[in-house]
């Protein structure tokens, strides 16, 4: 209880930079507070005075217990959102909105169209932006490419098999090119090795276009190899309890992690910090 | 009817017949000779009394006669398919433009749902009486039935197949900045499809029943009015070719929805 309270001082927005005038953090996240219902019931404190900043070309993970607040604060940032909320959110220094073309967002659910093929798919984010069909069609061929479903364009999600349907919605995902991505839980529901593969995959894509990341997730192993920095939220209502930066050298292979001390160190230390978070709301 | 390219889909292979279905289709071609011969000869020897099951060679006269050396059998299939594509058509259209109006404004059908729920709780045929003194004898109180039929049916698929959109669907669309006009064409739309079409394929059968209903009631034209002219008679062999030929239109009807729906949902 006194480490985690010490650890979140430490760690929660006090001593977060402020945006400079120029070149600023992408996403920026000071004082939040969110409230959910009010009415008859009383309010419920669902995001208690979180705040967090991810430069430019981050990887940063939010983990926590259910329930913690990170999907809410992942949905403020995409604008879907509209909850009362005190405190301030901007990215890329501008108020988050729904359909906010610096962002691509991607879910737990590969949420692939049924009625379309791979590459129809794959290049839906940007037919919904309005992009010319041959350049959409390039590109999304070339993302299909890379993440291995180069054979698949013509295939419709049904005859895909989980993991290459997250392989297509990632394709999707970075077909976008838009600067900041917001990850919710997007390997949740795969298998450990499926989800291994593609995280692999995932760093691939992010190395060769950096790209601001903020990644939600609850598997502490995922986060770890990952991010540059994991941030650890404690049970509800959610607060920020410790910042920890992950000092694993890149490029990183995720399955060769697997089997690196250091990296179980650090997965040691932060799920001893969750641990805390999550006990010391029990009550 | 149907474009054409939808009834050719999968070419049927006619010549290429494997072994294993020469011989359920042989096992198929005995098993009716078998059971016409039986009827045939049972009718010929007073066991069947061809007053009340009518004998196939007097069904394949009335058939041939009313088909190929007279053509009036012709005139009242017309009358028939016409009537049913007719109410298919209106009243599938008019169903689905509804959907859409309830689907974007849903005080409004919060509002009509009671009494849409009345009129559909009716039995439709009950209502033809009353149809026939408003639109006549001729074909337009058979359309009022089959419409009647119809528009509940498609109606509900389209408010069913509106209301399923997948909210992942959605949620994506929305953050990826889609206007509704986009989410409505390329989501909404698409992902309703299958669930209006099964409906428009029922829709289609209920049309075909209405009609037929509503001339067995009363008519000019139309098969329905000849089986029951055919039954008044005491034309067993009419009536049993009538029959057949209801249910031969029936099949035929729901082999062309199937047809249809695997050519535009190839996805599912």
């Amino acid at each position: 209880m006194k480490d985690a309270a010490s650890a979140r001082e430490m760690a929660t927005g006090r001593s977060t930079p402020l945006p400079a005038a120029s070149g600023g953090p992408a996403i920026l996240v000071r004082d939040l507070t969110v409230r959910f219902g009010g009415g008859a019931a009383p309010p419920v404190l669902a995001v208690d005075r979180v705040s967090l900043s991810l430069k430019s070309g981050e990887f940063v993970s939010l983990v926590g217990p259910s329930g913690c607040g990170k999907t809410t604060i992942l949905n403020l940032l995409t604008g879907l959102l509209p909850v009362a909320m005190e405190g301030k959110v901007t990215i890329l220094g501008k108020p988050p909105r729904p359909g906010n073309p610096d962002i691509a967002y991607m879910l737990a659910r590969d949420s692939l169209l049924p009625w379309r093929t791979a590459l129809g798919n794959a290049a839906y984010g940007l037919e919904i932006r309005n992009v010319p069909v041959q350049q959409r069609e390039a590109q999304a061929r070339e993302l299909l490419a890379r993440v291995g479903l180069a054979d698949f364009c013509n295939a419709y999600p049904k005859a895909l098999s989980h993991g290459m349907r997250q392989r297509c919605a990632l394709a999707r995902t970075f077909c976008l090119g838009s600067p900041v991505f917001l990850m919710d839980e997007p390997f949740g529901a795969l298998d450990a090795q499926t989800k291994l593969q593609l995280e692999d995959v995932l760093m691939d894509l992010w190395s060769a276009a950096q790209r601001t990341v903020l990644f939600v997730t609850h598997d502490l192993a995922e986060a770890v190899a990952l991010s540059d920095r994991v941030i650890v939220m404690s049970a509800r209502p959610g607060r920020i309890i410790a910042d920890v930066p992950i000092t694993l050298p890149r490029p990183r292979s995720v399955r060769a992690l697997q089997k690196d001390e250091e990296f179980h160190k650090l997965y040691a230390r932060l799920w001893g910090l969750l641990e805390q978070g999550s006990g010391s709301n029990g009550s | 009817m149907v474009p054409k390219a939808l009834l050719n889909l999968p070419a049927r292979p006619r010549l290429a017949l494997s072994s294993r279905s020469m011989v359920t289709l042989a096992a198929h071609a005995l098993f009716i000779v078998a059971f016409i011969s039986m009827w045939e000869f049972a009718a010929q020897r007073g066991i069947l009394d061809p007053t009340f099951f009518g004998r196939p060679s007097g069904i394949w006269n009335y058939l041939w006669t009313g088909f190929v050396t007279g053509k009036k059998l012709w005139l009242e299939l017309g009358y028939t398919v016409t009537g049913a594509l007719i109410s298919f058509a209106a009243g599938s259209v008019t169903a689905i433009a509804f959907g859409l109006l309830f689907t974007t404004y849903p005080p409004l059908h919060r509002a009509a749902e009671p009494y849409l729920t009345l009129l559909n709780a009716m039995p439709r045929i009950a209502l033809a009486p009353l149809f026939l003194l408003w639109f006549g004898l001729g074909i337009g109180s058979k359309i009022a039935v089959g419409v009647s039929l119809t528009f509940f049916i498609v109606l509900s698929a389209t408010v069913a197949g509106i209301r399923g959109v997948a909210s992942d669907h959605l949620i994506l669309s929305k953050a990826l900045g889609a206007t509704p006009h986009q989410v409505f064409f390329k989501v909404t739309l698409p992902s309703a499809v299958p669930v209006i079409f099964s409906g428009l394929r029922l829709g289609l059968i209920f049309a075909l029943l209405g009609v037929v209903g509503a001339e067995l009631i009363a008519a000019e034209h139309g098969l329905g009015q000849t089986l029951a002219y055919l039954q008044s008679t005491f034309s067993m062999d009419g009536v049993m070719a009538l029959l057949f030929l209801l249910a031969l239109l029936g099949l035929g009807v729901t082999a062309i929805m199937n047809r249809m729906e695997r050519a535009l949902l190839s996805w599912q």
